[in-house]
């Protein structure tokens, strides 16, 4: 196992904190039950991270003409 | 970072070379960002000018207690968005709509695995990136990039858009969901 691999216990903490749980209270126990138990919030939460990769992935390249056009009109030496 | 504030002391000094190195150190970053508020290419080109001569504009002001990157990040998103408020906001979905979170995870039809076009250099699926993230409005869509996609913190991008931190992880909760619900269904 990785050092710094996470722990569901982790992932559980993180959502409890962002929704402002405290980490023993009733909600954040259920959560923790049902995340153990739910394909649809595994499937969902990996399809989310998905849709950031492809984004993240999704670039242009700057045209060399649009690099040369910047410096000019900034009158800097290309 | 040590080499990039030295290249911005030269600059404020009148150093060209200076200058012309730290606009090739972020041309191609800010108009990457640019095209990814705005989805068209002339419009990025026209963002990342005026992001340039605003920056050189302002330079002496930029006291170097945030990164370069930051500054400009803000120049950029304020440029898009005032252009974005002169639209109608029907050019938008409402994020009212993801309210409903259950009903979207429970929505599983689809398995992302099993599409064919999953990587990015796929038109097809450019496409569809596109035309979901159109429907997002601006407000949304920007928080979503530089979070997401940009990978500034949360603290950096409420500081950016001058929004408190709470509103920056709810629009940025709206955004994604919505994002991956509207890919889901072009998937269908």
């Amino acid at each position: 196992m990785k050092e710094n691999e996470i722990k569901c216990k982790d992932v559980v903490n993180h959502i409890c904190e962002s929704l402002g749980e405290d980490l023993n209270s009733a909600q954040c126990i259920a959560i923790k039950k049902h995340l153990g138990e739910c394909k649809n919030c595994a499937s969902y939460f990996k399809t989310v991270e998905m849709t950031i990769d492809f984004y993240k992935k999704y670039n242009v390249e700057l045209p060399e003409d649009a690099h040369d056009k910047l410096l000019k009109s900034l009158g800097l030496n290309t | 970072m040590q080499e990039e504030k030295l290249l911005i002391s030269l600059a404020k000094s009148g150093d060209k070379a200076a200058l012309t190195e730290l606009v090739k150190l972020y041309e191609s970053t800010i108009y990457n960002f640019a095209f990814k508020i705005c989805r068209d290419k002339e419009k990025a080109e026209n963002i990342m000018q005026e992001t340039f001569y605003s920056m050189i504009k302002s330079l002496n002001q930029f006291e170097g207690d945030s990164k370069l990157s930051t500054w400009l990040y803000r120049i950029v998103s304020n440029h898009c968005l005032m252009g974005a408020r002169k639209l109608k906001s029907s050019n938008f979905v409402s994020l009212d709509e993801i309210e409903d979170d259950e009903n979207n995870v429970k929505e599983l039809a689809v398995d992302w695995d099993s599409i064919p076009f999953k990587s990015t250099e796929n038109d097809e699926l450019k496409k569809i990136l596109d035309d979901s993230i159109k429907k997002l409005h601006p407000d949304y869509r920007v928080v979503f990039l530089l979070r997401d996609v940009e990978g500034l913190s949360t603290e950096e991008t409420a500081n950016i858009l001058e929004l408190t931190v709470p509103a920056v992880k709810s629009r940025l909760h709206r955004a994604r969901a919505f994002l991956r619900n509207d890919i889901n269904e072009a998937f269908k």
